[in-house]
Formats: C-alpha cells, structure tokens, sequence
C-alpha cells in the first residue's frame, strides 16, 4: 500500500520533472510582423508605414525642440516673434498631424474595410468556442451541422479561406493567432466572425488575448495549414469515432479510463464517453500538444498532466486522477491509442 | 508676447473694500448655490447613464418586455408622477413665505410637501409589490426594479432633508436673509421630482412600442 | 444684545494688530484629535498629494513583484491567483488612489493660493473626500493583505467579474470601493469648479486666470461627468452579484458589452482627467523656468477644452476588437487620432515659448523635458493604437502596456513630480536637493525607458498583457528579464525623490516666498504659507501679477476674527459678496466612517447599506447644524449694511 503510493508520487515527479526540463521542441513564433496571410500582411504593412511615420515626426520634434533651447544657449539668443511663433503653432502643430491624422486613418479604414467583408463563398467553416481554459474546435458542414471536433488544434488547408465562428462557453476570451489576422473576442450571448487564408504549410501559434482568470496565461492553441489532400485526410480521420482497444493493454486502460470517471468530462466517440465539459479526446493522440499548447503531446507530459493537472496549470478544472502506476501506464497506453 | 499689456489695458481695479458686502449669500452669490448645481449635473449624469442604459438593452432585443409580459400599467405611475410634481408648488411657495418671513406658511407648506412625497413613496412601495417580473429573472425586471429603487432612495432623501429642514423651520431659523438652505433643498427637490420623467418615459413607453 | 457684543470684537484684517486675530481664526487645531477636525485647504490638499504618493508607492512596489514573476519563463515565485490580485491592485491603485487623488490633491492646494483666496468653497466638504479617500484605500489594502484582493483586473469584465466566475469577496471588495471612492473624486471636483468660478480674486477675469488653474477646471468638468458612469457600471455590477440581477448575464437578457460601454465611457476619459491637469503643470513650469508668459495662452487653454470633450468620444476605441460593426467603429479612429491636433497645438505652444529662452534647467524643468520626449512617444503610439486593423493587432498585448504607461508616465507621472519639485518650497518651507533631484530624474527617465521601449517589440512578438508566466519557447525570456532589470533601475530613481523629500526639511534650505521668480499668486504667499494663506487678499490687474513692477492692490473689510472670502462674479471676478467659511470639525470624519459602513455593510449583509443611510443622515443633520449666535444682520441703511454692524 505504501510502496504504491510512494511509486505513484514517484511517477508523478518522474512525469513533472519531464515537463518542466523537456519544453515543446518545435519552435514557437508568435509575432505580428512575421505575417503568414494576406491579412496579417496588410496589418504589418499598415504597422511599417506607421512606424516610419511615427519615427520622423518623433524625430522632427526632438531635432525643433532641441534647436530652440540651443538658441538660447547661444551668445546672441533671439526669441520667436509673435508671428513666427504662431506659423509655429499652425504649421507644426495644427497641420502636419492633421495631414499626418488623415492620411493614416484613411489607410487603415481602407485595410479594415477589406478585412471585415464578409469571406469568400468557398471558406471553410469552423466553430471555435472558449472555454476556461481550453478552445474547442467543431469543423461544420454547408448546413451548419458538427461533423468533427477537436480541440486546441486547428487544422485548415493551405487553398482555401477559413471562416471562423467565435462563441464563448463562460467569459469572454479572445482569439489571437498573430501571424495570421488580429483578435477578434470570444463572447457569451454573441457569435463573433473571423477569417484568413493561410499562405502556405505551417504551424502557427495563438493564445488567448482577452484576461480569462487563473489559466489566461496558458490558454493556447496552434493552428496548423497543410496542403488540401493533406488536410482532406486529416478530417476525415477526426470524422470517425475512436479505434477500438486493440490490445489488452489498452482495454485496461479503456477501463480505467471509465472506472475513473474521465467519462463525465471528456467525450470519445465511439464509446459511452459524451461529456462535455473537458475537451473532445476522440483523437488525443493525434494532436502535437496537451494542455492548451501547453506541453507536447508525449507520453511522459500526459502522464504528468493526468497525474496532477494542477502541478502544470494551476487552477485547471481537470480533477487529479487517483492511479496507480500500472493504471496510469495502462491509461496512457489507450490514450495513446486514439489515433 | 502682446497679451500682458492687452490684459492691463482692461478695467484696473484699486484697492477694494468689502466691509459693506452682505455676509448673507442667498442665491447665485453663494458657493453652496453653485455646488447644489454640481450636484444636480453628477446625478444628471447618472440619470442619463441609466437610461441610455435601459434604452441600450432595450434595442439588444427584439420583444420588450419578454414574452408573457404585459407593458407595466400607465395610470397609477401617472397619478404619483403628478403628485410629486405638484409637490415643486409647494415647495416653491414654501420658498416665497420665507421671502415674506412667514416661518409658520413655510412650516406647512413644507411639511405638505413632506406628505405628497411620502404617498409617492407609498404609491411606489405598492407598485413594487405588483410588479409583473421579479428582478432575477430577466434583465427587463432588473432594469425595473433598479431604475424604480433608485428613484425610490432620491425621493427618501429629498424627503428626510426637507423634513429636517422644515424642523429648523419650527425653530425660526430661517429668515428672508438666512434662506439659502430652503434656496438649495427646492433646487434639489425639483431634480428629484423631474429627473422621474425620462425614467417614466423609458420604463412605461418604451415597453409599449 | 449679541449682535451688539459682536460689534465691539469685529476686526478687520486691514486694521493694526489684526494678524494674531487672523492667525488664530484660521488655526487647524493640534494634536492627534485636532487632526480629524481639519478643514483647511491646505491641510487637506496636503494629505492628498502624500497618501497618493504612498499609493503609488505601494503600486509601485507590486508592479516590482509583477515584474519579478514575469523575470523569467514558468517563473514559480508566485502562483496565478496571487499574481492577478497584485497585477489588479496595481492598476486600480495606479488609476484611482494615485493618479487622481494626486491630481485632486495638488489642485485643492494650489488653486485656492493661484486664485488669490483663503480656503476652498466647501472646507467641510472636502476634508469628507478626504476620509472617504482614505477609506477606501485602507480597506483595498487590509483585502490584499488578507488575499481577498479582487482578481478580475482593473477593468473588471464582465462575466469573468461575475457571481458565477468570481464567487469570493474579492470583485466586491472592488466594485464597492470604486463607488465609494468616486465619491471622493467627486466631491473634490464640485468643489473645485465652485471655487474657480466663484472665488476668483477681484479682477482676476477668467482669461487671467493661471493655466493651470484651468487645466483643474477642465479636469473637475470631466469628472463630473465620467465619474458616475463607472459609478452607474459598479453599482449594477455589485447588484448582479449580490442580487442576481441580470444586467450583465446573457442568459438573462442582459449583455456583456454593455459593462465595457459603462466602462469605457469613464475609462477613456479617465487618461484625459490624469493628464489634462499634468499639461497645466507642464505650462506652468515653463512660463516660470523661461521667465516669460506661454506663448498662446488661449491656444494652450482651447486645447485643454478641445481634448476634455472630445475624450467622451472615444470610449469605443476599447472596443475594436469586440466584433461591432466595422462602419460605427471607424468614427472612434477619426475621434481618437484627431486628439493629436489639441495635443500637437499645446507641444508648439510650449517649443514656441522655449525657443531662444535663457532657461534655468533646475530639476522641475528636467522632468518637463522628459515629459516631452516620453509623452510624444505615447501620444504617436495612441496614434497608431487608433487605427482598427493594427489595434487587432496590438489591442491587449504588450504594445499596449508600453503605449499605455509611456502616456501616463510621460503625460501625468513626469509633470506630477516636475510639480512636486517645483512647489515643495510653498508646501514646505525649503528647496529640494538639485543633486539627488536630478539623479532622481535621469534615473527615472533612463528606467522608464528601458522598462517600456522593449515592451512594444514583446507586443509585437504576441505577448499578451495580464498573463502571468509564459512558456520556455516563446522567446520572449531575454527581453522579460532585461525590463525586470530596467523596471528596478526606475524604481530607485522613484526612491531617491522620496528620499530627497523626507531629508530636505531637516537641510535648512530655505525658500523664501518665491524661489523660481515665478508669476503666479501662491507665490505671494509665504513659504509654507500661514493659516489664513494671504496676510491680505490681493486685486489682480494682470495674467502675470508677480512679474508686474507695481505692488498688488489688495482687498479691504474682511473680518479677522472669523472664516471670512470673498465671492466674485463668474467671468469678471467682480466682487458680489463675503462668504463666511466653516470652522474645523469631526463631522466630516463620522459622516465618512457611516458612509463607508453603509458601503462595507453592503458586502457583508445589504441591510446594513439602510443601517449607513440612516447613520449617514444623523451624521449630515449634526454637519449641517448651525452654530449660534446665527448670523444676524441690520437693516440696512440707505441699502448697505454700515461697516462694522455686520
């Protein structure tokens, strides 16, 4: 009885100490002025311009401030006239910004008008619904109906725009892939829009940018773009139910999969398992990450996250889960399974 | 730099000599006049935050009131709204006794007017009692309830006030000089009683367009 | 009988011997009773410029903690729950218990001594704002101390602010303390607006009036209005969590977006009634440091005007990325880039005035120069913030927190301290150290820039705000660590200006009436000046009254022997009567400590709010009441009251 439960501590710490020292291994870029679509292009254009802009008015107001308190410094200082001091004021002050003003106002409701039309008839369409703190991700068919869920990972293909639905379960959250368009708020009562076409295969992370509570921090997700067969392949994979126990192995683990009451949170088609509250596991182990992006998806982060959600995201609704270690090894083994 | 000169060209003042001024400040002349009015523009913000309010949540819906719901009743709402408008006369003739140094009128007329605000009350207690929604069901009747209480709470304190006021009135306190606290209590009274009708507005037409 | 007795003690303040009389009128009493029973201006003005300081102080101290978690990727120095108190209180502090009461504070006592007059139109009144003040920022504390702090940020949102997703005390503590406390922001505006317009030196017509005067005047204005639109906000907020109301809960009807409207409608205002004040010590301090008038006096004060109404146009610009529509969001960019033009206005005035001037670059005129550089870069990064595809962009990210804390460090916190160090000599009597003043300001200028530069590029890089730790492979640990390192460097300089202001007194350096030469009235006055501020109230002919060659008139007939200021009229300032001042008293504290019982009560159990209400109007009546002999005049003959009979 002791030993077990000082083995199981043992693979818990086993299983942090790997998540803490073992990072995700693909690099992750987050940034706005690397753009990977025509509409974080079109922003990052807009920024540059803005930038140079900003960078030569700044400059002219240090280098005109900087020369009038060296006229006073000077042997023979000579205040403005009244006259020159006003062209000043009018020139300097009132119409340079003002120019300055219409110009980027202009420029960017031309780019904002583009960027909120409505998408193109062929876009894929995507429900995206927030929830603390986890995304859940449903590809709907033409009539609006789910045919396949996941979560955290978007996949979308490289051809074609991707029109996003942004609802919100509990608070309100913020979608924010910065590399591929600006936020747009997840909130309740309310379905939000979106929508990019991404240039080419990638991966692109996001997180949520709207302050959520205790796991806003760590509310990630990654969006991933493939080419169209690529992608055609992956739905339809998420599309079926969960492969079945093959083993024995990994029918223990199914079992204490149920016998533990993962069940009442996390649905896996195929099974009796239809909660609702914890992200669809139908095809956990084909996504790149756990734990909203958190950690990568390998057998020693599950395990650390199955045995203590907490000890990697403090606050996590995910109960931890009393195992031994043969019943975590077994339930890893049928995580791992669904493919 | 023209202006100094400019501004000295203006009329020049010499000494000053306030010995023969009124130490009795009884309207724009008095700061507490002037406070009353920064008063009446906060709670006249509020006013207007709660009923832009009412009309922002309003336009959120396509049926107002929620279904099931009658438009609230116009007469008896109309009846107190009235009576507590009738109650700026007296109040104002409470104001002129005091011009004319009759305390025992300005007793009556502000203890009348005491009397007409506490029927409101009772009239709004009623009122409360009959409701159609309570204020945790929908955001119609939270919208009801607070935009009524808060009203509720105005006319409690406009009432105690003068109440008060007419009890230092008993006690001969005010005077055509010393008046400025009647000046300041009937400026606040008339908010009150006014700042009702854009409320009544929203709160017994809107639910009927 | 009384009136007669009252007779024979009238003294005069122009008459010989009157000024122990006066001295003794205006006295606040000792002791550690007599400090609840202030009133004076001067005394409560003080009280709110150093309880600010300690808040920002205290702000201060927890955006050190903040940055210190944030030092290194999956830092565990503190866990999420505690970082989100701190980082809330940070912002609530910052905004409510620093930035405005300081503003508030040095108006209340500096405008009375710049409009020539011997307290504030409600004394009473003000000493109220005080406690409530106080109060409320105690209580915030004692919560955080406790770890009861609210957790939801500054802002609040709904629903995360809710009953359901914020179940503790923490969000009441907040939404309480915030209506409590406008009462004090509130209070103190009134009685601003109703001094400027009404206490006004004779002959001090409203376009003579000192511009910073005016920047408190606009800012009072815009107080009033904002204010109690967050009032309205957290009141329907605490009713939705206390009684389930519906207001901000979608299931009920209600909506979300409506708290941000509320919100933001005072939000955005909110920067403008923190730095709209910060411009008029940024003019004053030139004037005075050039040795010559602002150049477009009425160019300087439109701009004020022009940026406190266009400011309740803006609130939107919260809001790009909420999904309104794209057509009714696009008025808010024109709204919020137009603020460049007052801005853009007022910078040339003051370069204008700058240009070819034999200036004494003392440390006030030092922290003004940051204030330049600083401020414009906030300014041009607002300017980009305005535009609604890169606000999608850089709305709640790390941009922002560097745009945001460039505007109100460069445009309040700069111009705040260039004030400290300017009017320290009239607060207390001696100068500030120039050596540690000006450590103190380039360590400070130095900090904040490398605090907040490298925190546009982190925006860019996808950081966002309000997180509390970030993953290894982000990339972002190098520049976190090397702003952790900067944001300390700043604080030291903050230290060093308290150090200098707690060692000065004890340095004998003393001021003199006006050490900067400068042109304004408080300068009149002694350094600290005397209980009753003007030995004799002045007549002013001129915007400059000190640089004039002839002395000032003065003022005749007030009495000595009681709380006696003039009234003017509204924009000739041509006297129209005396106005007599109440004395100190506790009222004002009792009638904070029923209200702030109703408020707390409310917490805890929603009766006791009636229970305070009750309190509070004994408390009001026992303020209200008037002390005898009641104030009694003569008839009048040949229609004015003799001199002496009053």
């Amino acid at each position: 009885m002791n030993l077990g439960i000082k083995l199981r501590d043992k693979a818990i710490y086993i299983g942090m100490l790997l998540t803490v020292n073992f990072p995700m291994a693909y690099a992750q870029s987050q940034s706005a002025i690397q753009p990977a679509s025509d509409q974080a292009r079109g922003i990052s254009y807009i920024w540059w311009s803005m930038f140079w802009v900003a960078l030569i008015v700044f400059v002219a107001v240090m280098i005109l401030l900087a020369w009038g308190l060296w006229r006073g410094k000077s042997n023979n200082p000579s205040q403005l006239s009244y006259l020159a001091s006003r062209n000043l004021v009018i020139i300097a002050g009132i119409a340079v910004p003002l120019i300055t003003v219409i110009c980027l106002v202009g420029g960017s409701l031309f780019l904002g008008r583009s960027l909120s039309q409505q998408s193109p008839d062929n876009a894929l369409e995507v429900r995206v619904t927030g929830w603390m703190w986890w995304w859940q991700i449903e590809y709907l068919d033409d009539n609006g109906n789910t045919i396949a869920t996941t979560a955290n990972e978007l996949h979308v293909p490289v051809d074609r725009p991707v029109m996003l639905y942004l609802e919100s379960g509990d608070v309100i959250h913020s979608f924010w892939v910065p590399q591929l368009h600006g936020k747009t708020d997840l909130i309740p009562g309310r379905t939000n829009t979106s929508w990019f076409q991404v240039d080419g295969p990638g991966a692109f992370r996001g997180q949520c940018a709207e302050f959520c509570g205790l796991q806003h921090a760590l509310m990630g997700f990654l969006v991933v773009s493939e080419p169209k067969a690529k992608f055609d392949a992956w739905l339809a994979n998420q599309q079926a139910p969960a492969p079945s126990p093959s083993d024995s192995k990994t029918l223990a683990g199914q079992q204490v999969f149920f016998e533990s009451g993962c069940q009442q949170c996390h649905t896996i088609r195929g099974t009796e398992a239809r909660g609702t509250a914890g992200p669809d596991l139908t095809h956990l182990a084909s996504r790149q990450s756990i734990a909203s992006v958190t950690r990568k998806n390998s057998r020693a982060h599950l395990g650390g996250w199955v045995a203590d959600p907490n000890g990697i995201k403090p606050g996590a609704k995910m109960p931890m889960a009393q195992l031994s270690p043969k019943q975590l090894s077994n339930l890893l083994d049928y995580l791992q399974s669904l493919q | 730099m023209r202006s100094p000169r400019n501004n000295e060209r203006k009329t020049a003042y010499e000494d000053v000599d306030v010995s023969n001024y009124s130490r009795h400040l009884n309207g724009h002349n008095a700061p507490i006049w002037w406070g009353i009015i920064g008063l009446i523009l906060i709670e006249l913000s509020v006013v207007s935050a709660f009923t832009v309010t009412y009309l922002y949540l309003y336009m959120q819906h396509g049926q107002w009131p929620p279904a099931d719901i009658p438009a609230p009743p116009l007469l008896i709402p109309t009846w107190s709204m009235l009576l507590m408008l009738f109650s700026c006369v007296t109040m104002y003739l409470a104001g002129k006794s005091i011009e004319k140094n009759q305390s025992w009128h300005f007793v009556i007329y502000t203890f009348a007017s005491v009397i007409m605000a506490s029927s409101v009350l009772w009239i709004r207690w009623l009122q409360f009692d009959n409701f159609d929604m309570r204020w945790d069901e929908h955001v119609y009747g939270s919208l009801l309830w607070t935009i009524s209480g808060f009203h509720f709470i105005h006319i409690v304190s406009a009432a105690i006030g003068t109440a008060a006021i007419g009890c230092f009135g008993m006690a001969g306190f005010y005077t055509k000089q010393r008046q400025i606290g009647v000046v300041v209590d009937t400026m606040y009274w008339n908010f009150v009683a006014f700042a009702w009708l854009p409320f009544y507005l929203v709160l017994y037409f809107f639910p009927r367009l | 009988m009384k009136n007669h007795s009252q007779t024979e003690q009238a003294m005069f303040d122009d008459q010989e011997g009157s000024e122990p009389i006066l001295d003794k009128t205006w006295l606040s009493p000792p002791g550690f009773f007599g400090w609840f029973t202030h009133v004076n201006q001067r005394q409560i003005g003080f009280r709110f410029v150093v309880t600010s300081l300690i808040f920002f102080a205290l702000g201060g101290l927890l955006a050190l903690l903040m940055r210190l978690q944030l030092v290194q990727p999956e830092n565990t120095l503190m866990g999420a729950d505690f970082y989100h108190q701190i980082m809330t209180m940070h912002g609530t502090t910052m905004m409510f218990f620093f930035a405005v009461p300081a503003m508030e504070g040095l108006g209340i006592y500096l405008v009375p001594l710049m409009l020539g007059t011997r307290d504030m139109s409600f004394p009473r009144l003000n000493a109220f704002g005080y406690y409530v003040y106080l109060i409320a920022g105690i209580t915030l504390y004692i919560a955080l101390f406790l770890g009861m702090a609210p957790d939801t940020g500054w802002f609040s949102y709904v629903p995360l602010a809710g009953i359901d997703y914020s179940p503790g005390q923490g969000v009441s503590f907040w939404t309480t303390m915030i209506t409590f406390i406008e009462i004090s922001a509130l209070t103190a505006a009134v009685e601003l607006i109703v001094t400027i317009l009404k206490q006004r030196a004779p002959g001090m017509t409203l376009d003579r009036m000192p511009i910073f005067v005016w920047s408190i005047l606009v800012m009072s204005f815009m107080i009033v209005f904002a204010m109690p639109t967050v009032m309205v906000g957290s009141v329907l907020l605490a009713l939705d969590r206390t009684f389930e109301t519906q207001f901000f809960v979608a299931a009920g009807g209600g909506d979300p977006l409506l708290w941000q409207h509320l919100f933001w409608f005072f939000g955005h205002p909110e920067v403008y009634i923190i730095v709209v004040p910060a411009l008029g010590i940024v003019s004053t301090v030139i004037s005075t440091f050039c040795q010559r008038e602002v150049f477009g006096y009425t160019a300087v004060v439109l701009s004020m005007v022009t940026i406190g109404f266009v400011s309740f146009g803006l609130w939107v610009h919260h809001m790009f990325t909420t999904g309104l529509p794209h057509l009714g969001l696009s008025f808010f960019t024109a709204a919020s880039a137009m603020i460049a033009i007052p801005s853009g206005v007022q910078i040339f005035c003051w370069i204008a005035t700058l240009w070819g001037a034999k200036i004494k670059f003392n440390t006030p005129m030092l922290f003004i120069m940051g204030f330049f550089a600083v401020f414009v870069i906030g300014g041009l990064t607002g300017v980009m913030a305005a535009s609604i595809p890169f606000d999608m962009q850089a709305h709640d990210s790390y941009f922002v927190v560097a745009h945001l804390h460039y505007v109100l460090i460069g445009g309040a916190v700069l111009p705040f301290f260039a004030g400290l160090y300017y009017w320290y000599p009239k607060m207390t009597g001696s100068m500030l150290s120039e050596r540690l003043g000006r450590w103190s300001f380039w360590l400070i200028f130095i900090g904040l820039n490398l605090t907040f530069f490298p925190m546009h590029q982190l925006g860019l890089d996808g950081m966002p705000r309000r997180v509390y730790t970030y993953l290894h492979n982000m990339g972002w640990g190098e520049i976190n660590f090397f702003v952790t390192c900067a944001a300390f460097l700043m604080a030291f300089g903050f230290l060093l200006t308290f150090i200098n202001a707690l060692i000065s007194p004890y340095q004998s350096r003393s001021a003199g009436n006006n050490p900067w030469h400068a042109d304004t009235l408080e300068w009149w006055a002694e350094s600290p000046p005397r209980n009753f501020n003007f030995r004799h109230l002045p007549v002013i002919n001129s915007r400059t009254p000190l640089w004039q060659k002839a002395p000032l008139q003065k003022v005749t007939g007030i009495r000595a022997d009681r709380r006696e200021i003039i009234i003017t009229t509204l924009l000739d300032a041509k006297p129209q009567g005396v106005c007599i001042m109440p004395t100190p008293t506790y009222w004002p504290f009792i009638l904070a400590l029923t209200v702030g019982f109703g408020f707390l009560g409310f917490m805890f159990k929603p009766i006791l709010f009636v229970v305070g209400f009750f309190l509070s109007f004994f408390a009001i009546v026992g303020w209200l009441w008037p002390a005898r002999p009641w104030l009694h005049e003569q008839p009048p003959e040949d229609g004015h009251p003799v001199r002496g009979l009053q």
